[in-house]
Parts: C-alpha cells; sequence; structure tokens
C-alpha cells in the first residue's frame, strides 16, 4: 500500500485488533513495562483494563499518568523502554504497547471524555518558557495542582519540536491541536509569537511569577563547518519545519543526500520518500550495529528504499553539491553529489537572552532549580535523554519540585 | 474522572461494592481473604466450613481447563470440596478478618450433613462475627452424599436445613443453589420457605471437560482414574443468567434477593447479572486465571457504565432486563433482519458465504472474481449467522421487512441485535 505524508504511516488498531494484542500480554507479576517508562506510565494496568472491557478506565490510566499520551503513544521509541523488557518476548515478540496506547487514547478523544480534574486556585503563578513537550508536561502538572500558569512560546503555535519537527506521518498536527486544547481546557494560558530575552524579559516574568520555568528545548539545527554558506545544504529542523508547515507541499529534488543517524535524521529520509522523492541517501557515521535511531523508524526509511550507508564521516565538500566521505575505520572513500544536503547532526538550544549558562547544552546546575532563585529548568537542557517522553518525565519532575518550592495556598 | 458509589444493600447488609469472593479456593484462610479486602473486594464468602466430624481429604491434581483455539481457560473444573482446615482454625480467621476489615462484608459459607450440624455451624459462625451465611447445598464433588448438591436438588432437605439454620442465628443468609436440576425455583423456594433471606447462584455444573485419548481417562487424572465434578467460568455465565432469570420469573421468587455467580470476569458480566435481578456477585474463576486484581477493572468499569447510564445507585440498575426477557411464543415473528454487508469492511474470507450454505439456508451468494458476497433475499430467512462469524464486524442487521401477508403490530424503534452491534 503506499503510504502518504499528511496520513499516519503505522495503521491504528481496530477494535477487534486491539482485543488481539491485548489478549497476547501475559498480564505478568511486577510487570517490568511497568518499572521501565520514564514518564511513569504503567501499561501493564492499561492492558488489563483493555483486556477486561474497561476501556474508559484504561483511558483514565493513561491520562491521568500523562497529559501527552496520545503523542507519546506514536512518537516514543517504545522499544528501548516499556517494551525491552516484555515478557511475552520469551515466547515470540513484545507487546505493541504504543499502538496499544494510541487506540485508547483515540477512544478517549472520539468519546470526548473529561477526564482530568483542576484543584482550587492556590493565586500563585507560574510562567513556562517553551511550549515543548517538557513545557506543556510542567504546565499541565502545574495547573491541574491550582497554579495559574501562561506558557510563552516564540513560535506562531504551540507544541514546538512536536508541531514543528516531527513529521505528519508520525505524528498529525491534529493530534498535537488536542492534547493541547485539553491543557488549555486545563486554564494553561498560551502566549504565542513572544520570544522571551527579546519581546519580554526574564527579569519581568520572575517579578510577575511566583516562579519562571525554562522549557526551551533545543529547537536549532547544528552545522558543520565544511557546509557553512553552501547554498545546498539545509539543517534537518529546518527543513522538517518548513515541510510540516506547509503540510507536505515542498519541492522535492530528485536526488537527497541527508547525513546523521538519529531519529531526526530518520524523520528526513523517510518524508522524503513519502513525499516522491526518487533518491534518498542516507550517510551515517555510525555504523549499524551502534545506530542511534529507534527501530521503528530505521525500518521504516528502509522500507520506503531509503539508501542508507553507515560508517562514513564527511571530510570535504567540492562544487555542486558534492560531498567527499572516508570511512571511519575501514580504507574506504565515498563521494556523493547531490541535489540538496540535508543535516542531521545534532540540535542545540537557543538561550539568547535567557541568562542561561550551559555546559555540553544543559544548565550546569545540580538538580532542577537555579540555586537562590525562582527560576527552574526542564526539559532537553535539563540532564538526562533528549526525547518526547523524557520532556514529559522531566516536565513531570520539575512540577513537583515547584510545587514543593512554592508551598501550599497563598 | 469517574467517581460511582457501588454500595448496595443486599440482604439487609450495606456492601461497599457488589464483588465478593465465592465460596471456594480463592477464599480459603486469612492471608487470601486479607489480600482481597484490601485489592477492593466488597466482601468476602470464606470458604465453606463443614462440621467437625467430616474429614476432607483432596486429590492431586485436581483442577482441569477446556480451551477453544488460542483461548486457554474457557471454561474450568475444580475437584476440590469445602475447607480443609480445622474448624477452630477457619473460625479463627473469621474472628481476624471482621476485626481487621469491619467495613467489608464478611459471608461465613457453612455445610452440614443433618440438621445437628447445620444449626451448630450457624451458631459457631454467628458468633466468631460473620455478617451474613451463605448454605452450601450445592457442591457437586462432596466425598458424602448427604452432603453438597445432592441436597441442593432435594427441596425438603433445603427446607429442612434453612429451618435448622434459623434456630442457629439470627443472621441474614441465602441458600447457595446447584445448576444439575431441571428447575431451581423448587429448591429456591422451599429454602425462602424454610427461613432464607436469599439465593445464591449457581453452583458448579457436574462435568467431564476433557478424555485423555491414550490412557482413555477424563481429565484430571488421579492414579489412572478421573470423576465428575464441577464445570465454572466464562462457559457457565449463559446457564447461570438462564436459572437467574427464571428465578425472577417465578412468583413466590420474584422479590427474593439474589446474588449471581457463574463466569464474572468483566464488568460486562457483572451488569448481565445485576440488570437480570443480582444486587450481589460473587466471583472465583476468574481470580483463579488472573487474580485478585480483576475487581479494579470491574469497579471502575461498572462506575463508567452506571454514569452512561445516568444512575448514581446501583441499585437502581437491578433486574432493568428481566422484563424483556419472555417465552418464545410471545416473540414478534412477523418480520425478518436482512444482514447488510459493508463491502469495503469485508475482506474477502468467505466465512460467511460457508456457514450460510452449511448451516443456515443457502442465501449468501459468493461472487468469485471480486471474492465478495452478496445476499440472496428470496432465500435469506434473517438468521444473521453470517454476521457472527464474520471476523471483521462487515455484517451487521440491516433491513427490517414484514414477512409477506403480515401487518405491522408493533412500531417501536427496533431494538438490533446487541451482539451483532458490538462486532
Amino acid at each position: 500500500m503506499s503510504k502518504k505524508y499528511q496520513e499516519e504511516y503505522e495503521v491504528a488498531f481496530s477494535p477487534r485488533l486491539v482485543m488481539e494484542e491485548a489478549s497476547r500480554c501475559l498480564l505478568c507479576l511486577d510487570a517490568p513495562c511497568s518499572a521501565s517508562c520514564p514518564a511513569g506510565t504503567d501499561p501493564a494496568k492499561f492492558i488489563r483494563s483493555l483486556r477486561f472491557k474497561n476501556v474508559k478506565g484504561a483511558a483514565e490510566t493513561v491520562r491521568i499518568n500523562n497529559i501527552l499520551g496520545a503523542i507519546c503513544a506514536r512518537v516514543c521509541p517504545t522499544e528501548r523502554y516499556c517494551q525491552a523488557g516484555c515478557s511475552r518476548s520469551g515466547i515470540d515478540k513484545p507487546i505493541d504497547i504504543g499502538r496499544i496506547q494510541r487506540y485508547i487514547t483515540d477512544f478517549e478523544d472520539a468519546l470526548k471524555m473529561d477526564i482530568l480534574e483542576v484543584k482550587e486556585d492556590n493565586g500563585k503563578k507560574i510562567a513556562v518558557i517553551g511550549s515543548g513537550p517538557a513545557g506543556l508536561t510542567v504546565a499541565a502538572e502545574l495547573a491541574k495542582e491550582g497554579f495559574k500558569v501562561t506558557i510563552y512560546e516564540k513560535e506562531a503555535k504551540a507544541g514546538g519540536y512536536l508541531r514543528y519537527g516531527i513529521p505528519e506521518y508520525r505524528l498529525p498536527n491534529a493530534i498535537v491541536d488536542r492534547e493541547i486544547d485539553r491543557i488549555v481546557k486545563l486554564g494553561v494560558d498560551i502566549v504565542l509569537n513572544t520570544k522571551v530575552g527579546e519581546d519580554i524579559k526574564v527579569e519581568d516574568l520572575r517579578k510577575d511569577n511566583d516562579a519562571v520555568i525554562f522549557a526551551v528545548g533545543y529547537s536549532q539545527g547544528k552545522m558543520l563547518d565544511m557546509f557553512k554558506d553552501n547554498r545546498k545544504v539545509i539543517k534537518a529542523v529546518d527543513w522538517l519545519k518548513k515541510t510540516k508547515i506547509r503540510k507536505g507541499n515542498v519541492k522535492v529534488p530528485e536526488n537527497v543526500l541527508v547525513i546523521g543517524g538519529g531519529d531526526v535524521a530518520m524523520d528526513v529520509v523517510t518524508s522524503l520518500k513519502l513525499l516522491g522523492c526518487p533518491h534518498v541517501t542516507d550517510v551515517v557515521y555510525e555504523q549499524f550495529s551502534e545506530f542511534r535511531a529507534s527501530k521503528k523508524e530505521l525500518m521504516n526509511a528502509q522500507e520506503q528504499g531509503v539508501t542508507i550507508i553507515d560508517g562514513y564521516v564527511p571530510v570535504a565538500t567540492g562544487r555542486g553539491g558534492i560531498v567527499k566521505f572516508k570511512h571511519r575505520i575501514l580504507p574506504a572513500e565515498l563521494k556523493i553529489k547531490a541535489d540538496l544536503i540535508i543535516l542531521a547532526v545534532g540540535q542545540v538550544a537557543d538561550v539568547d537572552g535567557l541568562g542561561l549558562t550551559l555546559e555540553k547544552g544543559e544548565v550546569n546546575v545540580r538538580g532542577v532549580r537555579i540555586p537562590d532563585t525562582n527560576m527552574f529548568f526542564a526539559g532537553d537542557i535539563a540532564h538526562g535523554e533528549k526525547t518526547v517522553v523524557w520532556g514529559v518525565r522531566s516536565g513531570k519532575e520539575v512540577a513537583f519540585e515547584v510545587k514543593r518550592f512554592l508551598g501550599g495556598k497563598k | 474522572m469517574v467517581r460511582k458509589d457501588l454500595s448496595i444493600t443486599f440482604m439487609g447488609v450495606k456492601f461497599p461494592n457488589p464483588f465478593c469472593l465465592s465460596s471456594s479456593p480463592v477464599g480459603n484462610c486469612y492471608d487470601m481473604c486479607a489480600k482481597a479486602y484490601r485489592e477492593g473486594w466488597g466482601g468476602v464468602v470464606f470458604k465453606t466450613i463443614g462440621p467437625k466430624h467430616y474429614l476432607i481429604d483432596e486429590v492431586s491434581p485436581r483442577f482441569d481447563a477446556l480451551t477453544k483455539e488460542a483461548e486457554p481457560f474457557v471454561g474450568f473444573k475444580n475437584m476440590e470440596q469445602i475447607a480443609e482446615h480445622p474448624l477452630e482454625e477457619n473460625l479463627a480467621d473469621l474472628r481476624r478478618l471482621k476485626k481487621e476489615f469491619p467495613n467489608q462484608v464478611l459471608i461465613a459459607s457453612i455445610m452440614g450433613s443433618n440438621e445437628e450440624d447445620w444449626e451448630e455451624l450457624a451458631r459457631l459462625v454467628t458468633e466468631a462475627g460473620a455478617d451474613m451465611i451463605e448454605l452450601n447445598f450445592s457442591c457437586p464433588q462432596m466425598t458424602s452424599h448427604a452432603m453438597g448438591s445432592d441436597v441442593g436438588s432435594n427441596p425438603e432437605l433445603c427446607r429442612k436445613y434453612c429451618q435448622a439454620v434459623r434456630r442457629g442465628t439470627k443472621l441474614p443468609f441465602m441458600a447457595k443453589m446447584t445448576p444439575n436440576i431441571t428447575d431451581m425455583c423448587d429448591p429456591a423456594v422451599a429454602s425462602i420457605e424454610g427461613g432464607a433471606n436469599g439465593i445464591s447462584a449457581i453452583n458448579t455444573i457436574k462435568s467431564i471437560i476433557n478424555v485423555d485419548l491414550d490412557k482413555k481417562v477424563g481429565l484430571p487424572i488421579v492414579d489412572g482414574k478421573s470423576s465428575i465434578s464441577g464445570y465454572s467460568g466464562k462457559a457457565v455465565k449463559p446457564v447461570a443468567l438462564r436459572f437467574i432469570q427464571q428465578m425472577r420469573m417465578n412468583p413466590k421468587l420474584k422479590d427474593v434477593e439474589l446474588s449471581g455467580i457463574g463466569g464474572i470476569e468483566t464488568w460486562e458480566d457483572a451488569a448481565e447479572f445485576i440488570l437480570l435481578g443480582c444486587k450481589n456477585l460473587q466471583v472465583t474463576t476468574g481470580i483463579m486465571q488472573y487474580g485478585y486484581r480483576i475487581v479494579e477493572d470491574m469497579k471502575n468499569g461498572l462506575e463508567h457504565y452506571m454514569d452512561e447510564q445516568g444512575v448514581d445507585r446501583l441499585e437502581d440498575l437491578v433486574g432493568l432486563a428481566n422484563k424483556n426477557i419472555i417465552p418464545a411464543e410471545e416473540l414478534d415473528r412477523d418480520y425478518i433482519v436482512y444482514p447488510e454487508i459493508n463491502k469495503d469492511k469485508c475482506v474477502g474470507c468467505g466465512r460467511c458465504v460457508i456457514s450460510c450454505y452449511d448451516g443456515a439456508h443457502q442465501a449468501m451468494e459468493w461472487d468469485k472474481d471480486s471474492r465478495r458476497p452478496n445476499c440472496n433475499h428470496d432465500k435469506c430467512v434473517g438468521c444473521l449467522l453470517c454476521g457472527l462469524v464474520c471476523p471483521v464486524g462487515a455484517i451487521k442487521p440491516g433491513e427490517r421487512v414484514l414477512k409477506a401477508g403480515r401487518k405491522e403490530k408493533n412500531l417501536k424503534k427496533m431494538v438490533l441485535q446487541d451482539t451483532m452491534e458490538k462486532l
């Protein structure tokens, strides 16, 4: 079946199929899946609810734990977390937990369930900078606790990398919208087109709020020196953003070279294929055995016919889109000429005007609060993995710390 | 987040929720019952306590399961009898459970072999602090014919033993019925006349569920032999529901309080028993397979159901389905509901065609080229077997047509077959 950029790549479970999948679950004692989600998800409980026909209860379990449950269901590299220790692997293969969670959150949306409750206003105000996974989560968690939360977002719409990065076939913006609507319904205000540090000062936010939380994320793509000012080169995050905003209506050349082997690179190469690019070549620094991309995304890329060359590092560029590579270990060289070169070699945070000092991309402070201030930080710039589920984890952790710091009612 | 009050009063005692362990291996000692209470069960029927003189000596192995295709546990066979612990130990467990879990209901199940036993056991469990008593008239695998289902199929013994129990206690008590009988109403009426306050049903069905083809013996095999014994689990639910309905329809039993037992695993099963008139529910096989934890989803699911139905008291759902189950001769036989085939949903397996030809009326025709079925209305009788076998739910009840020469009597909106709707 031919896949399209604007349609979800993975087919949703039907009610029968989700029950078949839930029936594969062994309903283990001390279930490994429930001990391995960074965001604290309890798959053993929601799969059991589903199995015993309590889909609404399953939706409550997912949603109360994770305000971005429908997003995580789609984008989480579950093979590294909940599915890694699945006892069913002793028989054949792990339960498809992500897809089950997607069924449950789709069900929740279809029935317009209203699961979350908000505690009485405690009179305290919080400012959150950034509306990516960590920012949304910390805002929602604090709103549920009765804080008045305002998110400041520099872009025209909220969602950060969820909206502007992860391609439509993997995470439709309609899903991002629904999750954000739910957060707004909890009482969170989102101020758009406002860059803190430029349009509004951090000092003013600190004065007007009881706490300020930096959740700015890694929004900028990295550039390699040899590609600077090369007109054939675009950074992956920029290309993904443009493509998602235009709903896939972008010009795709005949022959594209992508450099990088993480999930962002996989998003780029698979998007290119789904948009009809005939020749997509991905050259990756790591060898297959050490690949960073999730297995599922790598599989999708391969299924779409992307040429993946592993173990090569770019060493020089030539005119007209030529890049020369050398193998990291073997005495081998490679020369590729492409119409477009997309760099997916990592991202960094944009902390201009925020007064933050980063060390190796993270705030160089122990814990989640900048000492002797009411400023906290969450998400990519905090210590931990740079994934959506870690953003959720970090958002929950910071919400807990903010609540502890500010105490109860004013 | 749904929050509904599941509490319900049964035989004068308020239960925090209607879910109870039934008298069986799952409530065999203090530790088990305490764990069940902690996991949220509304009540416990402690495993049947027998007289001091009756010694329990169990076989090994003692269980077996009926499977179908990939389902590991359609039905379950059990050869265990009543509590094997000494009487004093059981009474001590009852005392401790009531002391530590005063807000959850403690039901003592008892079984005697004569009137003296019954009266004495009733007195003892009352003194131990039970909130109510269940009389086990129904275990089908006792090693004494003076006990168990041989009693439950004899209305006079039921009456006599109820009278004996009434002499021994002031507590409310229910008589647990055996399904190994044509009409359960007879022993149930006799029990009520003898003083019982309620009826619980059903106990297990006498069964042989598997035969070992090499050894030529039923399962489980005990030293080369096997016995008939009780069958339970999901497979017996239809039988249980039928007995419950029949008792609710009996003029002498229609207001008697019922505790439903038989294949309850999900909130949907529970709701079915409630809609057919049960105020209390008991579970064993589901727990043996999955653990006490199944109560979480039964409770939460039932709360959601109450929310959907717009009721705040569980009691308001009790018996709502009874009036809609009527004698076969009273059903409207004037129309046919033809199947409606969703050709896009259809995956072209042809199972409907096979079943219609071999099991129905040869109405489903097969287009070999498109691999799609088509219903010939000249032959179709509207049995809808096709919809039941379709693996993708592509066949639903469709157009409803009056049979030739019949008049529309009933203009009420037709209720589509629920089982088909769920597909």
